[in-house]
């Protein structure tokens, strides 16, 4: 799931350099699964699953503990843990990538990997999902 | 009005097998409809059946969920039948949950959110799952009945074809404007009985077409929800008239007590005690229709296909070309918790597969015993009903049932079937001068004449063989323990023919 979460990452990049405000590409990934998902699972559900995936990436990334995921959903403390120099070069952190890839696993996970692909080309655009060299998603 | 100026209403497949045989071929289209009944009866899932049978990217499915199974847990166990296609999602169907809502807000809001979700998809196919849990807030009659004709009529006049799930009990049927709104109600039940659960499905109403009535069995397997319709599928088929082709049996001389064979069409009984060739002569029937190209099918419940196959072998039938040849059908069928219809369908399936003319229920103790408990009360009934269908259609039954053999009674049968049955031949032991012979008389034959004769056989290595004498020398045959008559014109004619008199 790190190779997908990558790729979602990378795209957002893309798509951060031609908007404003800018905002980090993790935060971007992340609302986007959070509106996304939270349409079909609920707001309840998803802050569910999110708060798992920041309880799972944590011990991966210690910075992650001050991060928290409100209620609604929303993630909080995001400017605290992303560097300088990935804010300035509008990359996501290792923190990011860890906990969207926890966020992916935890889908696939419940759902498998076809529904999980299948939700997520509602949000992203298909050739974000093709590179399959890259694991499809395999490698979590 | 004329009727070239009736609207036609289309028939939306359910993706469920057999319910569309059960709705009158397939489910109103823009029909507002209730799935009724408790948790774990298969309400979900045949939701997610019709919508996967209906959803496209052009007319999408929209699927409510709300309080109760998480959106997640249901997907998650949903995948795994197969008519589930997770490449549908999203652009076909979608997912909503309105659980933040209804927690939230009031009915109006819900519909606010309904409608607004379905005037941007223009959905095909609607669901709410489950209904109940939405309507369990403490609102008002006034403000739910407005609620559910307000639903009704804005999905209705979206053209889309509305499932409303709940949990309700059977007592809740009256006083709920619900069940008076919808065109269509669906009433799912399971029931523990002894050690098997029994699964039955009732279309309680549905508007603008004729449904079966009745207790349908339903099964859920990996395919889903599969329902077996109480007529077998086989309502829309016409009745073969009548005809007085004759099949033979593969005995000549048991073809002569017939007039000639057996009415095609017709339900045969062999009824006898164990050992007196019911098998056989069911073996020679079935062998008989295959070497003059009529198909076959043997459901047997107490040996297996392979030991049918051999012993038919052993009795100079070859069986196992047509049986490669793809001629005949041998199933076996003892899983002991089926119901009748499902083991039903199982015949009528392979019935209609191979074009069978012909078929051999061996045998119908075997058939009651291959049954979950519970449906055993449903046997005699569930078995007319297919008789009755399979008979119209033109295929031959012959069916054999066990009788405990008794020296102070002739009992046709054990089962008060012969009701069933248009022919029955009964088999039986006498003893005679130390042996324990047997003998057979043809107890009756609907709509034809038989002979009524008592003639002696054997089983031999080619089968079953009638002795060339009517038993005349003898009095009180069918007690099992006869005595020589003193009549002086006992000693046969050997070339007696069978006399056929009226019945």
């Amino acid at each position: 799931m790190r190779d997908l979460a990558q790729r979602l990452l990378a795209y957002e990049v893309g798509v951060g350099k031609n908007s404003e405000p800018i905002e980090s590409p993790t935060l971007r990934v992340y609302e986007k699964l959070r509106q996304s998902l939270g349409t079909s699972v609920g707001v309840a559900g998803f802050y569910s699953l999110a708060s798992r995936a920041l309880v799972l990436a944590r011990p991966e990334v210690p910075s992650l503990h001050g991060m928290q995921i409100s209620e609604d959903g929303a993630l909080h403390g995001l400017g605290e843990i992303e560097t300088e120099i990935d804010r300035k070069n509008d990359r996501a952190g290792e923190g990011g990538i860890i906990l969207i890839a926890r966020l992916l696993g935890l889908l696939r996970l419940f759902l498998g990997e076809a529904l999980t692909l299948s939700l997520l080309r509602n949000a992203w655009p298909c050739e974000v999902f093709d590179d399959r060299d890259s694991g499809n998603g395999r490698k979590a | 009005m004329s009727t070239q100026e009736k609207v036609n209403i289309n028939k939306l497949p359910t993706g469920v097998p057999g319910l569309d045989e059960i709705v009158g071929g397939g489910l109103p289209e823009f029909s507002f409809n209730i799935i009724a009944g408790a948790p774990g009866s298969g309400k979900t899932t045949l939701a997610h059946q019709f919508v996967f049978a209906n959803a496209t990217v052009e007319r999408p499915a929209l699927y409510f969920t709300v309080l109760g199974e998480s959106t997640i847990k249901m997907l998650r166990y949903q995948q795994q039948y197969t008519f589930f296609d997770s490449s549908k999602l999203p652009d076909s169907i979608r997912f909503i949950n309105l659980s933040q809502i209804v927690l939230e807000k009031d009915l109006g809001a819900v519909l606010e959110e309904i409608t607004k979700e379905v005037e941007k998809t223009n959905p095909a196919v609607v669901v709410v799952d489950s209904f109940r849990t939405m309507v369990r807030k403490q609102e008002s009659s006034m403000d739910l009945q407005s609620f559910i004709q307000r639903l009704a009529l804005f999905l209705a006049s979206w053209q889309a074809t509305t499932f409303l799930i709940g949990e309700y009990a059977e007592e809740e049927l009256r006083d709920n404007p619900i069940f008076t709104v919808a065109d269509g109600l669906f009433w799912m039940r399971q029931t523990a009985e002894r050690n098997s659960i029994v699964r039955k499905l009732q279309v309680i109403k549905l508007r603008g077409q004729n449904s079966v009535p009745g207790l349908h069995t339903f099964r859920i397997t990996d395919a889903g929800v599969q329902a077996f319709s109480r007529t077998f599928g086989l309502t829309a088929r016409k009745r073969n008239p009548p005809n007085d082709r004759r099949l033979s049996f593969g005995i000549a001389e048991l073809d002569k007590m017939h007039g000639g064979g057996v009415r095609e069409g017709d339900s045969v009984l062999i009824t006898g005690a164990s050992g007196t060739g019911k098998s056989v002569l069911a073996t020679q029937f079935i062998a008989e229709g295959i070497s003059h190209g009529e198909s076959g099918i043997v459901a047997v419940f107490e040996e297996r296909p392979e030991a049918y196959a051999e012993r038919a072998a052993s009795l100079g039938l070859d069986l196992e070309t047509p049986l490669k040849d793809g001629k005949l059908a041998i199933l076996y069928l003892r899983p002991l918790d089926l119901s009748v219809d499902e083991t039903m369908q199982s015949i009528l399936d392979a019935v209609q597969k191979i074009g069978a003319k012909r078929l051999v229920i061996d045998s119908l103790a075997g058939f009651e015993m291959a049954l979950s408990p519970g449906f055993r009360a449903d046997f005699r009934e569930s078995l007319y009903r297919m008789i009755f269908a399979l008979t119209g259609i033109g295929v031959t039954i012959l069916s054999t049932v066990e009788v405990e053999e008794s020296f102070t009674e002739f009992p046709f049968s054990t089962y008060s079937i012969s009701f069933l049955a248009d022919d029955i031949i009964r088999l039986r032991y006498v003893s005679i001068d130390g042996q324990l012979r047997k003998i057979m008389v043809v107890i009756k034959m609907r709509g034809g004449n038989h002979a009524k004769d008592i003639r002696e056989y054997e089983i031999t290595s080619k089968g079953m063989v009638i002795l060339g004498k009517r038993l005349t020398e003898f009095q009180g045959l069918i007690s099992g323990i006869p005595v020589y008559s003193n009549r002086s014109d006992r000693k046969e004619d050997p070339a007696h023919e069978p006399e056929i008199g009226n019945k």
